[in-house]
């Protein structure tokens, strides 16, 4: 796919051409990968599977349930699907949550009970952490996987640290309501900051120069560099923005259970990856889609909640979905 | 960042997509009876130890630890060291435990040379206790991390002429009392049985309850389950059960939720330690799901539930600061020469709306709270 990396002259251009330029744009949307197609299928196939196997799978509520359990993964898949298509990993994301959660509920016990506070709190954590990922990254030069890999327990650390591992009971009704239990037009809101946060994704990605220079960076980093592309300062960017999405889902979550605990999502991390890679994000960078993103984590989530409604054993359903992930990888695939 | 024209119409698509998918969602309450929690005589709770040790043995109390003042001079002439080794020092349980066992030595003079916490590895807690072992202390207080990977090194503490006591597990194939002096636990059946007990006065006849177990082969979980399923067979014969397993503690969200969904019977819910229950009243709230719940240990969270009057009902706890009392008895016994029970039980108490403040001071030796009291105001005079 070389695509990704040709240069948009379409704002100079005529109506014509910017309505060509604008289909292209679309066309990638939905099938940056190379058999998007399948990935629907798989999908589809699932539905059908589960909606024949059990008698409660094929409900509204249960697609919310499967929205709900999906979201902090989609949320914080979003910003990974940029930092795997610019050739790098964040392993961080997990803990990441966790402390920005931690830091969301402590600033609004010690600084303001004010649900803004601990929003620009949680979301400032998550970018800073995002941001120290990106600058040891970048500018020293040390692997991201390695990097990462040391945030991910630092993170993990400070957030046990900061009560001694003790939770932190959230008692503002406005925070719960807007980040964890209330609806938006009908929508529970774990959800609607899903779709938000996909809507940012899909502009950022596909609709702006930013997008392109990421694709670029990824795909050919030398090429990018000649035509005057910052890389460093745009991958940097990538772990900034995961950063402050797993804030977001640190938000989602300690609303959800009215608390915010330290010890929380270990191992999410790999479900994240997962998705991206699933929904036909290449992880040698310079390809990927954030509704591919989208539907792989789907496709994880409707598998983890069919299997319970079938009755599944909780060791087989591992055994199950691991078969299934690879399968599906393997079909989407050349 | 610049944004094209055609985003504008993508996103007004996409959010009329939203609000057409978000129709409607029914809420469903539970028919519970008026005797649920009301009905119980805490005091028909287990009086003495229900389950069984590991080796089938049956329970001392914990009264026959207590030391004579003649026992206790002789601890006290005896300047003696002890160490101990837990598992992680990270859980309010085994902090708890350290102060009851830590207290209760210095009382009599005996001097705690240190904690190691092996975090949960097997490895690193052969490491503790070999290291422990050099430092010729007169006893080891530990909770062995696994039952067999580390009893090889337990025995060589018993080798070294050091006294052994053991918190809720001893490590397979060592004998009593020539390899250990004691091992003190919770009674895990007895806690089940209590959180069985109130479950069932919230269920109508002939209702169906669901079990969010562990799917891990552990063995106080596994008592706790089985406490559960013997007291409903003996006493509610007629409430069925079922059981969803989980083995990844931080999935039990989802898995309790699907559960729920997929077995729209379940009227009640046992929770196997209180995390799993917390949990699994998040995806209540959000599935719009009110059915009692109980469950086992008591924390901040899990006592705030259940002090609001929500769908948490009870909980059977245990005492791991008086387990740690127990536990600094028994090794001062065995340092003075005598041989104490293979095992020890420390009862298990019932927790409900009505004493959840006084059950809080039971357990954690502190006065709750303000949380915990706000909560309980909010909910008088139920709340107590």
């Amino acid at each position: 796919m070389t695509e990704s990396v040709t240069p948009s002259t379409a704002s100079k251009s005529g109506d014509a051409e910017r309505r060509a330029d604008m289909l292209a744009r679309l066309g990638r949307l939905l099938t940056q990968a190379d058999r998007p197609y399948a990935l629907y299928v798989a999908f589809a196939v699932l539905l059908v599977v589960f909606s024949l196997a059990s008698p409660w799978f094929l409900s509204l509520d249960n697609f919310l349930n499967i929205g709900r359990q999906t979201a902090l993964v989609s949320i914080i898949a979003i910003g990974m699907t940029f930092v795997i298509i610019a050739r790098q990993i964040d392993l961080s994301v997990g803990s990441t949550l966790a402390l920005s959660g931690m830091v969301a509920a402590l600033a609004m016990t010690y600084v303001a009970n004010n649900w803004l506070v601990g929003a620009i709190a949680g979301l400032g954590t998550g970018a800073l952490v995002g941001l120290i990922n990106g600058f040891l990254t970048m500018r020293l030069a040390i692997p991201s996987f390695l990097v990462t890999l040391g945030s991910l327990s630092a993170a993990r650390g400070l957030a046990l640290m900061l009560t001694n591992t003790k939770p932190v009971i959230i008692a503002n009704d406005a925070y719960i309501a807007i980040f964890g239990e209330s609806s938006f037009a009908g929508i529970p809101v774990p959800i609607a900051w899903t779709l938000a946060a996909a809507i940012v994704g899909i502009l950022l990605l596909h609709f702006s120069i930013y997008g392109r220079q990421i694709y670029a960076a990824g795909g050919n980093p030398t090429a990018a560099l000649y035509s005057g592309i910052h890389i460093k300062r745009v991958t940097t960017l990538a772990f900034v923005l995961t950063g402050m999405l797993a804030g977001l889902a640190g938000l989602v979550l300690s609303a959800r259970s009215h608390a915010a605990r330290p010890d929380v999502v270990q191992g999410m991390e790999l479900d994240v990856i997962a998705s991206v890679i699933l929904g036909g994000c290449s992880l040698f960078g310079g390809r990927g889609f954030i509704l591919g993103t989208l539907l792989g984590s789907l496709i994880i989530g409707t598998l983890n909640n069919g299997l319970v409604l079938l009755g599944v054993s909780s060791s087989l359903q591992l055994v199950i979905k691991g078969a299934i992930i690879v399968a599906a990888v393997a079909f989407t695939r050349r | 960042m610049t944004s094209m024209p055609g985003s504008k119409a993508f996103l007004t698509a996409l959010m009329v997509t939203a609000a057409t998918l978000g129709l409607s969602m029914p809420y469903a309450d539970a028919q519970v009876p008026d005797t649920c929690v009301k009905g119980v005589d805490l005091a028909t709770a287990p009086t003495s130890i229900i389950g069984q040790g590991p080796n089938g043995e049956k329970a001392a109390s914990v009264d026959t630890l207590k030391l004579t003042d003649e026992e206790a001079a002789k601890v006290k002439a005896g300047k003696f060291k002890v160490g101990i080794s837990m598992q992680t020092v990270n859980l309010d349980w085994s902090q708890l435990q350290v102060q009851g066992i830590t207290d209760t030595l210095g009382k009599y003079g005996v001097e705690v040379i240190g904690t190691a916490s092996a975090e949960y590895q097997v490895d690193k807690q052969i490491a503790d206790i070999e290291n422990t072992i050099q430092r010729h202390p007169d006893g080891i207080i530990s909770i062995p991390v696994d039952g067999t990977a580390t009893a090889a090194t337990y025995k060589k503490v018993s080798q070294a002429g050091i006294k052994l006591v053991f918190m809720d597990n001893v490590p397979t194939g060592l004998k009593h009392p020539q390899e250990y002096a004691s091992m003190i636990s919770a009674d895990s059946q007895g806690n089940g049985w209590i959180a069985a007990q109130i479950l069932a006065s919230c269920m109508p006849q002939g209702g169906t309850i669901g079990l969010v177990n562990f799917g891990v082969d552990y063995f106080s979980t596994n008592e706790r389950t089985k406490g559960v399923n013997d007291w409903m067979a003996k006493n509610r014969p007629d409430i069925k059960i079922k059981q969803v397993d989980f083995t990844d503690p931080s999935k039990v969200s989802q898995v309790a939720g699907d559960f729920l969904t997929g077995n729209p019977d379940v009227k009640g819910l046992f929770a196997v330690w209180d995390q799993p229950a917390l949990d699994t009243l998040t995806s209540m709230r959000a599935q719009g799901v009110n059915i009692p719940v109980t469950t086992v240990d008591l924390g901040l969270e899990s006592s705030i539930e259940i002090a609001k009057g929500g769908p948490l009902k009870a909980t059977g706890s245990q005492r791991p600061y008086d387990q740690g009392v127990a536990e600094a008895m028994a090794m001062m016994k065995a340092l003075i020469g005598q041989t104490p029970p293979a095992w020890v039980g420390v009862q298990s108490l019932p927790v409900v709306q009505s004493n959840v403040l006084e059950s809080y001071k039971t357990v954690f030796k502190k006065d709750p709270p303000a949380q915990l009291l706000d909560a309980c105001n909010a909910a008088k005079p139920a709340c107590n």
